[in-house]
C-alpha cells in the first residue's frame, strides 16, 4: 500500500493534537475524524487490518478533507518538503482506496466527468500561453481582466481552453488517469511553442509546477502564476499600476500559500494599493472553503457550504474580500460574501488610471 | 443500558438524540469511534499501536447550544445512557474516554465567542471554542486571555476547565481556575444553572470552584466568562544555567519570595537540560538551566529584572546565560511537544506531575526520582518545575521507557506500576496526585489514598448532582457503570 511510504507521518500524526485548531472541516464538523490526527489513526489502522481499506465511513472520512495544507504547514516540524507530509499520507490513502477498488460513487462520477473533459483548444500564437482551465471558466471576468491587464504591457497571449490536467483526478487517488491527462495536456502545449504559460487558478500552477515533474512529465514553458507574472511585468517597468485599491481583506490561496509558498500575491496587491487587513482573527486558517480539494463542492456540496458560511460570517460589513482563486470566489460568493479575484482586482486599480 | 447497534433500542435512542441536535451531529460511524477512542494517554495510544480493538462510544453528539446539551442530557437520564464529555480529546489522563460506551458529547461545535466586556476585562464564550481561537479573538480586540499552555492549539476551554490546566504565564497569571469569572453549567439531569458573576463574595461556598476540575463528572459546563488582560507592553526573559537542581531550586524560590511577580519561571533538572534543553534550545551545557520573564510596562519589567538576575547571581550559578536563551526559550516553548520532540511510541512515557510547598517539592522530586530509578533500572527520569507560586512549584516529572512490551497487557500492567509507585512516593512527600493534568483514568485508583476520608465528600456531591451515575462513570476516582 502506498500508504507505508508514510511510516513516520502515520506514527506521529495518529497521537499529535498540534495543528487541530487549523482543521478547517473538522471545526464546522465537529469531527474528530476531520483532523489531521483523526486521519492519521485511519491510516495506521488500514496499515495494521488492510481488510479495513473498504470501511466506507474511513472513506468518507478520507474523501471529507479540504487538504488546505495549512496543518502542514503549521507543524514546527515540516520544512521545505521535510517532515511530517500528512498531506502526501492522505493522498496516498486515497490512491489506495482507488487502487482497491473502494472508491465511492460519487468520486468515481466525479473522476468520469473529470477524464471526460480532457481536450484542449488554443487559440493565437505567442510567446504567453494563458491557460482557462475549467475553474477559471467559471467566472469569465477573470480572463477579461488577464487580458486587459497584458494588454496594458502590449502582450496578447494566445489561449488554451479546456478540462482536466490531472490534478484533479491527483487529488481523487486516481493517479495513471492523472498522468495520462497530463501527458496528453503537455503534448498540447509543449506544441505551441510558448515560452510562458500563464495560469490563474492557484491549483493548476501547484499542478504544473510540482505534479508534472513529479510525474516526470516535461513542460517546455515555464509555469507563472498571473500575480507573480503582473508583479514581473511592473518590475521591468512594462505594467504600472495606479496604486489606488485601499483597505482589503485578501484571504490566501492554499495552493500559494501552503503548498507553493508563494509570496506574488501580497506583492501584487502591495503595487495595487492594497492595505491587506487580516481578515478573522490570525493568518494561519485557512478561508479558502476547500480550494485544496479542488472537487470538494461537488463531492461534499453541504460541507463546502458550512466552511464558506463560517468564512462569511467573518468577513467585516462593506470590507471588499480579494481572493486568489475562482473557486474559493465561488464557494464565498454562494455564502453571501462578494469577492473580487487577483486578476479582477488588478484590472480595476489599471482602469481607475484612466 | 447496553446498547447494541442490532438492538431496536439503540434505534429509538438515536431517534432522540437526532431530534435534539439534528440528524447531522448524532454520528456512530467507525472514523469518529476511532478518533474518540483514542485520546492523549499513553495506555489508548499503546492499545490502538498494538493492533487492538478500540473501546468506542455508541453515539457521537454534537451539541450546538446549552440548550441541546440539556435535551442530551434529559435522554441519557431517562435511559441512564453514560455520557463522556469531549473537549479537544487531547487529555493525557483517559478523562475523555468512552469506557462505558454510551455517548461522546463532543461540545466542539459549541465555539462562539459571546462578548468581550472591555470595561471589566472579560470575555464570555462556550467552552467548546479552541483556546487558540479563543485567544486570537481576544487578541483581535487588543487583550490577551494569558493562558498559553503547551496544549493552546488542541484544547478546548471546557477542557482546561474540566482538569484545572494551566499555561505557561500562571506564576503571574494564574492557572484556569484563577481566570474564571464565572460558569454557565447543565447538571447531569439536565437542568441548566448559573455559578455567581463574580469571583470573589461571601454568598455561600463556591459553586464556580466545585465545577473547575470536576473532569466531567458534575455535569458540563457550556459557557465561561474568564478575564482578559491588556497585552503587555514588554516581556522579557532571562536565564540562567546552574550548578546543581538545589542551587537553582533556592534562586527560584528567592524569586518567588521577592514577590517580584515574574510572568514565568522554569527549572530544568540536570537531565533534562542535558537532553531536551540541548536538543530544542541548541544549549549544551552540564547543570540546572532556569529561565523566568516578567511582562507588563517595559521599564517595570527592567527593574524586575534587574533585581531577579540579582537574586540568581547571588544564588550562585554556573553561568548567566542571558537574555538570548531566555528568549530562545520563549520563542520555542511549544517545540518540545511537536513531534519529534516529544516522546513517541515505541517509548513509554508519562508525565508524573505534581505539585507541594517549597519546603517539601525537592523531597518529593527525589522520592519519585528514587523509586522510579531503583524499580525500573531501565527508565530514564527527567524532571523540571515549570509552574510557581509564593508558596511553592509544580514538578513536571517525566518517565521514558525506550520500549515498552509489546505484549500490552504487559505494557499496561509496567505503565501502572510505575504510576502506583511515584504517585505514592509523591503523596508520601506532601505532594498530590496532580497539578494541572487532572486524573482522569489514569489516576482514579489513587483518589481514595489522597482525599482518605475526604474522598468520602467528593462521592457523596457525585450521587446528589447525578443519581443515576451517567456523567463520565469510572472517571476520578468515582465509580463505575
Amino acid at each position: 500500500m502506498q500508504i507505508n511510504q508514510f511510516p513516520e507521518v502515520m506514527s506521529s500524526c495518529r497521537f499529535c493534537f498540534m495543528c487541530r485548531h487549523l482543521s478547517a472541516v473538522g471545526q464546522v464538523s465537529g469531527r474528530e475524524s476531520d483532523t489531521p490526527r483523526g486521519r492519521a489513526l485511519i491510516a495506521d489502522r488500514v496499515r495494521m487490518h488492510p481488510e479495513e481499506i473498504g470501511n466506507a465511513d474511513f472513506i468518507e472520512a478520507v474523501y471529507r478533507s479540504d487538504l488546505s495544507g495549512a496543518n502542514r504547514f503549521h507543524c514546527d516540524s515540516y520544512h521545505d518538503g521535510k517532515g511530517y507530509d500528512e498531506i502526501g499520507l492522505q493522498l496516498a490513502l486515497r490512491r489506495d482506496i482507488v487502487d482497491a477498488g473502494f472508491a465511492p460513487e460519487n468520486v468515481k462520477q466525479v473522476a468520469a466527468d473529470l477524464k471526460a473533459t480532457e481536450s484542449w483548444t488554443v487559440e493565437g500564437s505567442g510567446d504567453v500561453l494563458y491557460f482557462v482551465d475549467p475553474g477559471t471558466a467559471a467566472r469569465p471576468s477573470i480572463e477579461k481582466a488577464v487580458k486587459a491587464v497584458l494588454g496594458q504591457a502590449g502582450i496578447t497571449p494566445a489561449v488554451i481552453r479546456g478540462g482536466c490536467i490531472g490534478k484533479a483526478l491527483n487529488v481523487l487517488g486516481f493517479a495513471a488517469d492523472a498522468k495520462a491527462a497530463m501527458e496528453k495536456f503537455a503534448a498540447v502545449v509543449n506544441g505551441t511553442g510558448a515560452k510562458v504559460l500563464l495560469v490563474s487558478n492557484p491549483a493548476a500552477a501547484d499542478a504544473l509546477k510540482c505534479d508534472f515533474a513529479a510525474a516526470g512529465v516535461p513542460l517546455v514553458p515555464e509555469v507563472k502564476f498571473t500575480a507573480r507574472y503582473f508583479v514581473k511585468l511592473a518590475e521591468e517597468g512594462r505594467l504600472s499600476f495606479a496604486g489606488k485599491t485601499g483597505v482589503a481583506n485578501y484571504l490566501p490561496s492554499d495552493y500559494l500559500k501552503n503548498y507553493l509558498k508563494c509570496g506574488c500575491a501580497k506583492k501584487l496587491l502591495a503595487l495595487l494599493g492594497v492595505q491587506d487587513r487580516m481578515f478573522g482573527t490570525n493568518v494561519e486558517e485557512s478561508y479558502t472553503a476547500g480550494e485544496g480539494a479542488l472537487v470538494l463542492d461537488r463531492l461534499y456540496p453541504e460541507l463546502v457550504k458550512m466552511l464558506a458560511g463560517k468564512i462569511a460570517a467573518q468577513a467585516e460589513p462593506d470590507m471588499p474580500v480579494i481572493v486568489a482563486s475562482a473557486y474559493t470566489a465561488g464557494a464565498l460568493e454562494a455564502a453571501g460574501l462578494k469577492c473580487t479575484t487577483l486578476e479582477e482586482a488588478a484590472e480595476a486599480d489599471l482602469c481607475s488610471l484612466r | 443500558m447496553q446498547l447494541a447497534k442490532d438492538n431496536y433500542m439503540y434505534q429509538m435512542v438515536r431517534c432522540e438524540l437526532v431530534d435534539a441536535v439534528g440528524a447531522e451531529f448524532v454520528n456512530s460511524g467507525a472514523a469518529d469511534g476511532l478518533g474518540h477512542s483514542i485520546d492523549y494517554y499513553w495506555i489508548p495510544e499503546m492499545w490502538h499501536d498494538r493492533g487492538g480493538e478500540p473501546q468506542k462510544p455508541d453515539f457521537i453528539v454534537h451539541p450546538g447550544s446549552t440548550e441541546e446539551v440539556a435535551k442530551v442530557m434529559k435522554i441519557a437520564n431517562q435511559y441512564k445512557i453514560p455520557v463522556t464529555p469531549w473537549g479537544g480529546g487531547s487529555g493525557s489522563q483517559g478523562g475523555a474516554l468512552p469506557i462505558y460506551g454510551g455517548i461522546i458529547l463532543d461540545m466542539k461545535r459549541m465555539n462562539r465567542v459571546i462578548e468581550i466586556d472591555t470595561r471589566t476585562l472579560s470575555v464570555t464564550c462556550e467552552t467548546g471554542i479552541n483556546a487558540q481561537h479563543l485567544e486570537w479573538a481576544v487578541e483581535k480586540a487588543g487583550y490577551s486571555t494569558m493562558h498559553f499552555p503547551a496544549s493552546i492549539a488542541c484544547a478546548t476551554i471546557g477542557g482546561f476547565l474540566a482538569h484545572r490546566g494551566t499555561g505557561v504565564l500562571s506564576t503571574k497569571y494564574g492557572k484556569i481556575e484563577d481566570m474564571v469569572m464565572s460558569l454557565e453549567v447543565v447538571t447531569p439531569t439536565g437542568e441548566i444553572i448559573h455559578t455567581l458573576p463574580v469571583p470573589r463574595h461571601a454568598s455561600g461556598p463556591d459553586l464556580t470552584m466545585l465545577f473547575l476540575g470536576s473532569e466531567g463528572t458534575l455535569g458540563v459546563m457550556t459557557k465561561v466568562t474568564l478575564k482578559i488582560h491588556p497585552i503587555p507592553e514588554a516581556r522579557k526573559f532571562h536565564a540562567f544555567l546552574f550548578p546543581d537542581m538545589h542551587t537553582a531550586m533556592t534562586a527560584g524560590a528567592g524569586l518567588m519570595h521577592s514577590r517580584l511577580q515574574p510572568c514565568a519561571v522554569r527549572l530544568y533538572d540536570g537531565p533534562e537540560t542535558a537532553r531536551l534543553i540541548k536538543r530544542v534550545l541548541g544549549i549544551d551545557r552540564e547543570g540546572a538551566y532556569l529561565v523566568f520573564g516578567f511582562d507588563g510596562p517595559e521599564k517595570v519589567v527592567d527593574l524586575q529584572m534587574e533585581r531577579a538576575c540579582e537574586i540568581c547571581r547571588a544564588a550562585g550559578p554556573k553561568e548567566d546565560l542571558g537574555t538570548e536563551s531566555g528568549e530562545a526559550w520563549w520563542k520555542n516553548r511549544y517545540k518540545f511537544f511537536y513531534p519529534p520532540y516529544m516522546f513517541h511510541m515505541p517509548q513509554a512515557f508519562g508525565t508524573l506531575d505534581t505539585v507541594a510547598t517549597f519546603s517539601k517539592i525537592e523531597n518529593v522530586y527525589w522520592a519519585m526520582k528514587h523509586v522510579v530509578e531503583e524499580n525500573f533500572p531501565e527508565a530514564t527520569f527527567i524532571g523540571h518545575f515549570s509552574h510557581w507560586y509564593d508558596w511553592g512549584c509544580m514538578l513536571y516529572a517525566r518517565f521514558i521507557f525506550e520500549k515498552a512490551p509489546d505484549d500490552p497487557a504487559e505494557a499496561a500492567a509496567l505503565y501502572n506500576r510505575v504510576w502506583d509507585l511515584a504517585i505514592r512516593a509523591a503523596i508520601r512527600e506532601g505532594g498530590v496526585i496532580n497539578e494541572h493534568h487532572g486524573v482522569g483514568l489514569k489516576l482514579g485508583r489513587l483518589m481514595k489514598e489522597l482525599y482518605g476520608p475526604a474522598m468520602g465528600v467528593l462521592e457523596d456531591i457525585k450521587k446528589q448532582l447525578d443519581p443515576n451515575n451517567i456523567m463520565n462513570p469510572g472517571k476520578m476516582g468515582f465509580k463505575g457503570v
